[in-house]
């Protein structure tokens, strides 16, 4: 087993248990299986009618409707199941470059407390790294003493190679029959595009809520003259003359880059957040149960 | 333009190879730093738009830059060429600076410095501020004395502590050695600057007709100081009584420099106690002279001070107002008569109260008692003791027999005193031709005679030194003669003691500053101590039984050789010193230019100004870069 990270210490399992009372007071819920999901079944909310077919639990029928319509219906109910929340960890090296701490420090504990509040609502949590590809696979677990294997998971994960949202995520809904909530957290440093891999995690019915990380340093770049612009994931190479017209400039392309992610992700009803490392973690933790995007 | 730095060929060498290497540097490509992005795409977006719009600024920018480090190696080529506009005088000068030291420039008369001197001291630096790096410059302070404080230094901070040190001395100037010294200075120079910083007090053009200057020697004068206005005391000193040896009287002179009459305050002080005062009125251009009784004092160390009371009129030379003398204490002159009898002599000399008096008889005389140093004079009266002691002072009256110190060749009768010496000591006061004398020996002069009194030829008064024994001879009896009835006897007496005792240590010495003074000391050989009257110390060589002491200082020294301490009292005491008023300096043959009227040279030193622009342009391509103008 992997030496587990200096950042998941004491102290952070007390701030991690900190939000769990707080996010409790922001949606206060059942014992158990406290989320609703979207599979039809033997619960108690009324979700729809269906037509009878024989073989149909008669139990079901709705007779009041038979005796308005002199049709056999069959009243449908919300399954009560245990929620599996998924957590689709960028390790591209465009996650580790710069000062420390980097955006893939900020990245593993923004999932720890997500996943921690997660366990502790009995959930089922999942921690999937990805790249190019899945780099490993932390398999659903459940109960709030889980929380040392996700430290250890997480302190055990490389950081990869290329990002490839599309290829990732195609082979993430491969793998993963059950759906749930996936917590993508990335910075979206795709060559081919982001919009591929979130429309695969759409498209198999998987609720998607965007952590995009960033650091703000990178908007404010140190760089002066002649220089040769390396990409740090493809090799790229780029020569520029950077001056100060040329740094504005890149600002409003990145913030240009942002607002399409943002702008994808309102028009598709995915929970999308915006967050500089700068800004500590738990306030991101806080953001994300305030919008309601974690309690399903 | 002219040029004075590296010659052309140097400087086109090195430019160009400084310009060829920044030629080729600017041909190399560029090697630029590798940076590591997270994402080029979003670079690539921004290189898009702005690819099409840099790349002739780029070109352009290079080419500025080339054109701009090429102007930089153009301004340094510049600025080594060290360029002077044209008819500058840019040969370098050999300045020697002479600072007169002397009393007179203790004067007050000046305007932004204290005295004379202060002046002198801050023309001198402003003269060193302007100095060229091609200059050189001697530093030479000089009064009565001459002393080269540097010799010629490119370095002029190295004379400043130097000038900073000159003060003034209670001395006389010699201009003549002064500027002698540097006219033979400046002689192989190409273009010698020599600057005189003086008042030029007490200058006489007859004393500088050898002084030979080279023809490319600038001779200047910078005349200080204003008025002449001056009351000196000129003379003070203490004298024996010609009546009675054993008594003192002082003698003052002050002198009145203004051109008109001056009411002033005479004071004598004694031991610093003031003894007395008295109002003078000093005539235009007049003296004064004041005698006082050694009895209306009481104390060693006199002290004479002249204060101007005349409202309107301003000394300006203070040094001078003071003077200083010794009371010496005093001791009877032991003297024996060696007669037969003789009323004359004998009762002229015990008249004396200054004067012990033995009188023996010859037959009486014995070396032992009354030879050697038991008495200051011995008076030998006609009959001349056959076992006379070898060494004393003796005065022999009408010499004869085999023991004369004289030969007596023959008689001559009724001489008359046709010519006497008045400059003599022993004329002092009297007169000899109306002296009746009715017989005189006719004395054979030996070798080291002086005939101090004479009838046709024939000495009647005659002086001998032979080292240990001094004599003086009259060559006829006073008793065959209307001497004794005259006033002339008695001063003639007095002056035989005094003759003798001129050179006693007991006797006032006058010590004048500027001068180097032999002082009797009881030790033959070694050094002595001399304390100065500002209370500095130093030691001086002992030769032969004086000490060698060189005075600048009025007041009063102590020379302390062994157990022995003894004071002596120094005054200025140079009448030229005291003509205070400033004059210009009158070179025969030479031209003096006056003032400081193109003295002070202002070089335009272009090259400061190449480096200032070249600063200037490094400067605007450090601000353009740094504000990624011309990144």
């Amino acid at each position: 087993m992997a030496r587990r990270d200096e950042q998941f210490d004491e102290r952070f399992l007390r701030k991690l248990e900190y939000l769990h009372i707080m996010s409790k007071k922001i949606a206060a819920g059942q014992a158990r299986a406290q989320r609703k999901t979207r599979i039809v079944g033997s619960g108690l909310e009324f979700a729809d009618h269906r037509n009878y077919s024989p073989g149909d639990d008669m139990r079901n029928i709705d007779w009041k409707v038979y005796g308005r319509t002199n049709k056999l219906f069959l009243k449908l109910f919300e399954e009560e199941e245990d929620l599996y929340i998924y957590f689709l960890l960028d390790t591209s090296k465009s996650m580790t470059l710069g000062f420390e701490p980097t955006k893939w420090d900020y990245a593993k504990q923004c999932a720890a407390a997500l996943g921690y509040i997660g366990l502790s609502n009995l959930d089922r949590v999942s921690i999937i790294p990805f790249s190019s590809r899945l780099d490993g696979r932390m398999p659903p677990t459940r109960g709030k003493a889980q929380i040392f294997k996700i430290f250890d998971f997480l302190s055990s994960v490389e950081p990869g190679e290329q990002t490839s949202l599309g290829d990732a995520f195609k082979t993430f809904v491969a793998q993963n029959k059950r759906r749930g909530i996936a917590v993508v957290i990335s910075d979206f440093y795709d060559p081919t595009g982001f919009e591929k891999g979130l429309n695969y995690l759409r498209y198999h019915k998987f609720d998607p809520i965007v952590l995009h990380v960033f650091d703000d340093r990178e908007l404010d770049p140190s760089l002066h003259g002649e220089l040769q612009l390396v990409d740090c994931e493809t090799g790229e190479v780029r020569e520029i003359t950077v001056t100060e017209g040329i740094l504005k400039r890149y600002r409003q392309v990145w913030e240009k880059f942002c607002d399409e992610i943002d702008t994808y992700c309102s028009k598709r009803d995915i929970l999308y957040f915006r967050v500089p490392i700068q800004v500590p973690f738990d306030e991101l933790v806080l953001r994300v149960f305030r919008a309601g995007g974690f309690l399903g | 333009m002219q040029f004075t730095g590296l010659p052309f060929e140097q400087i086109a060498q090195i430019g160009g190879a400084a310009a060829v290497i920044i030629t080729v540097l600017y041909l190399l490509k560029l090697r630029k730093r590798r940076v590591q992005v997270p994402f080029s795409p979003l670079w690539g977006q921004v290189l898009a738009e702005y690819r099409q719009q840099s790349d002739w600024w780029r070109r352009l920018r290079r080419l500025l830059s080339w054109l701009l480090q090429l102007l930089l190696i153009a301004l340094i080529a510049f600025a080594l060429a060290d360029p002077h506009p044209e008819g500058e005088i840019t040969e370098g000068r050999h300045i020697v600076l002479l600072i007169d030291s002397s009393a007179s420039m203790a004067s007050t008369d000046v305007q932004g410095g204290v005295n004379r001197l202060h002046v002198a001291k801050q023309r001198a630096r402003q003269v060193l501020e302007t100095v060229g790096a091609e200059d050189r410059v001697m530093l030479v302070n000089f009064n009565d004395q001459l002393q080269p404080l540097s010799p010629f230094v490119a370095e002029v901070s190295l004379i400043e502590q130097p000038l900073r040190d000159i003060k003034v001395v209670a001395t006389g100037t010699r201009f003549d050695q002064a500027l002698r010294f540097g006219a033979d200075s400046l002689k192989d120079k190409k273009r010698g600057e020599l600057i005189l910083l003086s008042d030029g007090a007490g200058f006489s053009p007859e004393e500088l007709e050898t002084v030979d200057f080279a023809e490319t020697t600038t001779v200047r004068h910078i005349k200080l100081g204003e008025a002449g206005g001056n009351v000196a005391v000129t003379a003070f000193s203490v004298r024996r009584y010609l009546a009675n040896k054993l008594d003192y009287e002082l003698f003052v002179r002050v002198d009145n420099l203004f051109d008109r009459q001056i009411d002033a305050e005479l004071q004598i002080l004694a031991d610093g106690k003031l003894v007395d005062t008295k109002p003078v009125k000093l005539a235009p251009k007049g003296s004064l002279q004041q005698f006082y009784p050694a009895q209306a004092v009481s104390g060693e160390k006199l002290e004479a001070r002249v204060r101007i009371l005349t409202a309107d009129a301003r000394d300006v030379f203070p040094l001078d107002d003071k003077a200083y003398a010794l009371l010496p204490p005093t001791r009877p002159v032991k003297v024996l008569l060696v007669t037969p009898g003789n009323l004359y002599l004998e009762g002229t000399l015990l008249l004396n109260s200054n004067i012990d008096l033995d009188r023996i008889t010859p037959d009486a005389y014995n070396p032992g008692t009354h030879g050697g140093g038991n008495y200051d004079v011995v008076f030998v009266d006609r009959e001349i003791p056959a076992n006379l002691a070898a060494s004393g002072n003796y005065v022999f009256v009408s010499p004869s027999g085999e023991h004369s110190p004289w030969e007596v060749s023959t008689q001559v009768a009724d001489p008359i005193i046709t010519s006497y010496k008045k400059s003599h000591p022993l004329m002092r006061w009297i007169g000899m031709r109306d002296v009746n004398i009715g017989v005189a020996s006719k004395l054979k002069l030996g070798k080291g005679d002086t005939v101090v009194a004479s009838a046709f030829g024939t000495p009647m008064i005659v002086t001998r030194d032979e080292g240990t024994r001094r004599m003086v001879a009259i060559a006829f009896d006073i008793r065959n003669s209307d001497l004794p009835l005259r006033v002339a006897f008695p001063v003639l007496m007095i002056n035989l003691v005094d003759y003798f005792q001129l050179d006693d240590s007991s006797l006032i010495q006058d010590f004048a500053t500027g001068e180097t003074w032999s002082v009797r000391v009881n030790q033959e050989e070694g050094k002595a101590k001399v304390t100065a009257p500002s209370g500095s110390t130093r030691d001086v060589p002992i030769y032969g039984g004086q000490a060698l002491v060189y005075g600048e200082e009025v007041g009063f020294y102590e020379i302390q050789a062994g157990d022995e301490t003894q004071r002596v009292a120094a005054n200025l005491s140079d009448p030229n010193e005291s003509q205070i008023a400033p004059s210009e300096l009158e070179l025969p043959g030479q031209d003096v230019v006056e003032g400081t009227n193109e003295l002070f040279f202002n070089r335009e030193e272009l090259w400061i100004w190449a480096v200032l622009i070249l600063l200037a342009l490094l400067v605007l391509e450090w601000w353009t870069y740094n504000r990624r103008i011309t990144v």
